[in-house]
């Protein structure tokens, strides 16, 4: 079979996993949050691409709009004070800590590349063919290490709303977007959106009743937890 | 799991009423809920009037099952189809979580005039009215999207009542939690995704004719049950719940203990017994952990400090007896008998504990409001001024404990009959150690409050009724045992 690129698709996706990347990685939250916005504009993108105008439609208001709006929301409640400190993640992580988070989401998204493997074959002799699943597939096996990685809450939910984007999209490639996934995927952006609402209306609260140091000091109880 | 499960074609339609008690039951909690956020209740009867229709709904759902056996409803919506159905397992769960809700709604505007949260009280009640509608929903859908979308509703309405609190610790401990349940929602949608792209379904009905035993249903049962094992915090994963816990409302404690936790577990047993019909693996891996969880959450709260730590702990262990029955429950190679005997076992300990559990948590509750401590100490002379709380306090334990004659007697029996038969030592030794660890944490609370050297004065009288609803629950849970071939009926109903 001979391999036939979409240079689109192809670009797409690269631009996708460079904005994921970007995003999760960015200590400085409002420039992470703004990464957040163009990565959710790239999503529509590749809704639009997979012939899904429905799902664009939905993850303009409900991922570009109304949750990235969510970010800014949160950042607001930051006091201005002492100037670039509040929108930095400054934690830090020991090496032990980085390590096995990266092992932890090495085997899942080892495990999940098998079984996607398992159910498109084609991909083993021509996997540009597929460039937005191979690109989802990287983008969940990053924000699920960043999520297990990060302290910062803030940090954490945006590593969510990235991980559920990413599955969102192996959803679709998968199973292309017959009614059925396009359902799931609606309800998902849904929730996703209901959820960060809620993490950063919590946030907010836990900001001004405790200060900002508050939101890194989720430590101990969540590590055993993964 | 396809009888047990009633995942096939119904023999009779529905008669009319049902349709309305089905529309009753998913509904009319939430409308109750939005009604309670304006009117909010001082007193415990406006609540018991406004709950009663909905229990009269879930009777009546059941009136019709015992006719006409299993109901069925579909809808297809824009090519997506939706199915309901309600058979035995569904009927008892739903009245579980319909009397349970109403009591915890009892409950209620006692505890809020006594501890005079503030203004934000007021949102607890819808959000406690879609957390019963999501949860009914649940033991009802038969197709992997409402399933998806009635468990994030529960997630989030459950999220959304631990946070009301507002003290530093709830949120943070209530921000974990949303975290994680968000997380292992994806990961189920992740296995989804994988059922969805193979096999093309998402009725359950349909999928157990198409699914067989290939990597693809492994990888979306370990994704699927990862996600559900985080959320219903079986024991590697539970490091979430106590802090939730400690810092929750005692009504908004209950409801969870007794029956969000509960729900992911029902979808896990669910989806498994039909993604890995034969497995041996991963069901007795299942299982050691369970003793694992026994012995630990034992331990726990055997050392705990906070009245509300031991009591959280001690679901931890007692969610162990579920987890040792997963090889008895799934799995081909085991023989009808401990196998019918070990599902009777598994759904009377789970309903036993939700009852026993939420009586358990008021009961403290009540000790907490009463003498100001959380602490376990701080219950000393308790046992002249408190007895009625102490003693439901025991009752409750009784049942946790699995003496004679509650539901966790006869439930834990029924089990231990069964792993006898299969000759599970190493699970009947676990069964007994979790026994004498749950013994040793509750007189331990006892030998503090029979404590007469430190006389307290000043103690908190109770709102009407706080203890009453207590007891209730309690008695429920003794009764269950000495009445079990009731339930056990209306669950052999779905499986004959």
């Amino acid at each position: 079979m001979i391999a036939s690129i979409d240079y689109v698709e192809v670009g797409v996706a690269f631009c996708l996993v460079a904005a994921a990347l970007a995003c999760l990685f960015d200590r400085h939250l409002k420039r992470a949050s703004s990464l957040f916005l163009l990565f959710a504009l790239l999503m529509s993108l590749s809704w639009w691409l997979f012939d899904a105008p429905g799902l664009a439609l939905a993850e303009l208001v409900l991922g570009l709009t109304l949750t990235g709006g969510s970010f800014f929301y949160a950042l607001n409640a930051f006091p201005a004070t002492a100037e670039k400190v509040p929108h930095y993640d400054r934690s830090l992580h020991r090496w032990s800590h980085k390590v096995v988070r990266a092992v932890l989401a090495l085997a899942w998204s080892v495990m999940i590349g098998g079984a996607i493997w398992f159910l498109l074959p084609d991909m083993a002799y021509s996997p540009t063919e597929h460039p937005l699943i191979i690109a989802a597939v990287v983008i969940v096996a990053t924000a699920m290490g960043a999520f297990a990685l990060h302290r910062h809450m803030l940090r954490r939910l945006m590593a969510f709303n990235v991980l559920g984007s990413g599955v969102f999209l192996l959803l679709a490639g998968m199973a292309g977007t017959m009614p059925g996934s396009q359902a799931l995927i609606s309800v998902g952006l849904t929730i996703a959106w209901l959820g960060t609402l809620l993490g950063v209306l919590l946030i907010r609260q836990l900001v001004s009743l405790e200060g900002l140091l508050a939101l890194e000091s989720d430590s101990d109880a969540t590590g055993h937890a993964q | 799991m396809i009888w047990r499960f009633g995942l096939y074609e119904s023999t009779f339609e529905p008669q009319w009423y049902s349709h309305w008690a089905l529309l009753a039951i998913l509904v009319l909690p939430i409308f109750i809920g939005l009604l309670g956020a304006f009117f909010t209740p001082r007193r415990l009867f406006p609540v018991a009037l406004a709950c009663l229709p909905i229990l009269l709904a879930g009777a009546l759902l059941i009136v019709d099952y015992l006719q006409v056996g299993l109901l069925r409803w579909q809808w297809d919506i824009a090519g997506v189809e939706l199915s309901l159905r309600f058979n035995g397992l569904s009927g008892l769960m739903l009245m579980i979580t319909q009397w349970v809700g109403t009591a915890a709604a009892m409950y209620t505007p006692g505890h809020l005039q006594l501890t005079n949260p503030g203004k934000h009280a007021r949102w607890l009640w819808p959000l406690m009215g879609v957390l019963i509608s999501a949860l009914s929903l649940i033991w009802l859908a038969v197709d992997l999207l409402t399933l998806y979308a009635a468990l994030e509703l529960m997630g989030l309405a459950a999220v959304g009542m631990l946070l009301l609190s507002g003290k530093p610790d709830a949120l943070k401990a209530g921000m974990r939690y949303l975290l994680l349940a968000l997380v292992g929602s994806l990961a189920y949608l992740l296995g989804v995704a994988l059922l969805l792209g193979y096999w093309g379904e998402l009725d359950l009905k349909s999928l157990v004719e198409v699914v067989e035993p290939s990597p693809v249903s492994w990888v979306a049962a370990a994704l699927i049950g990862a996600g559900l094992a985080l959320k219903a915090a079986l024991f590697p994963l539970h490091g979430w719940l106590t802090p939730v816990h400690e810092n929750a409302w005692t009504p908004v404690s209950a409801l969870h203990a007794a029956l969000v936790i509960k729900a992911s577990l029902f979808m896990l047993i669910m989806l498994w017994g039909i993604l890995l019909p034969d497995a041996l693996f991963a069901p007795r891996l299942v299982a050691w952990l369970g003793m694992l969880a026994i012995v630990w959450g034992g331990l726990i709260a055997w050392r705990a400090e906070s009245l509300k730590t031991l009591v959280a702990s001690s679901t931890v262990g007692q969610l162990g007896y579920l987890m040792v029955a997963f090889p008895l429950l799934l799995g081909s190679a085991v023989s009808p008998l401990p196998g019918a005997l070990a599902w009777e076992g598994f759904w009377l300990q789970l309903m036993g504990h939700s009852l026993a559990k939420a009586a358990m948590f008021m009961a403290v509750g009540n000790l907490i409001i009463a003498t100001g401590e959380s602490s376990i100490k701080g219950l000393a002379g308790t046992s002249r001024r408190l007895p009625l709380s102490l003693l439901i306090f025991g009752i409750a334990s009784v049942t946790l404990m699995g003496l004679p004659p509650s539901a966790g007697f006869t439930a834990k029996w029924l089990l231990l009959q069964a792993m006898v038969m299969t000759q599970q030592w190493v699970a009947v030794a676990a069964l007994l150690i979790g026994t004498l660890l749950t013994a040793a944490y509750v007189f331990r609370v006892f030998r503090y409050s029979f404590d007469e050297t430190a006389p307290r004065h000043q103690y908190q009288p109770l709102a009407p009724g706080m203890d009453l609803i207590a007891l209730c629950l309690a008695l429920a849970a003794f009764a269950l045992g000495l009445l079990a071939h009731l339930p056990l009926a209306l669950l052999q109903g779905g499986g004959a």
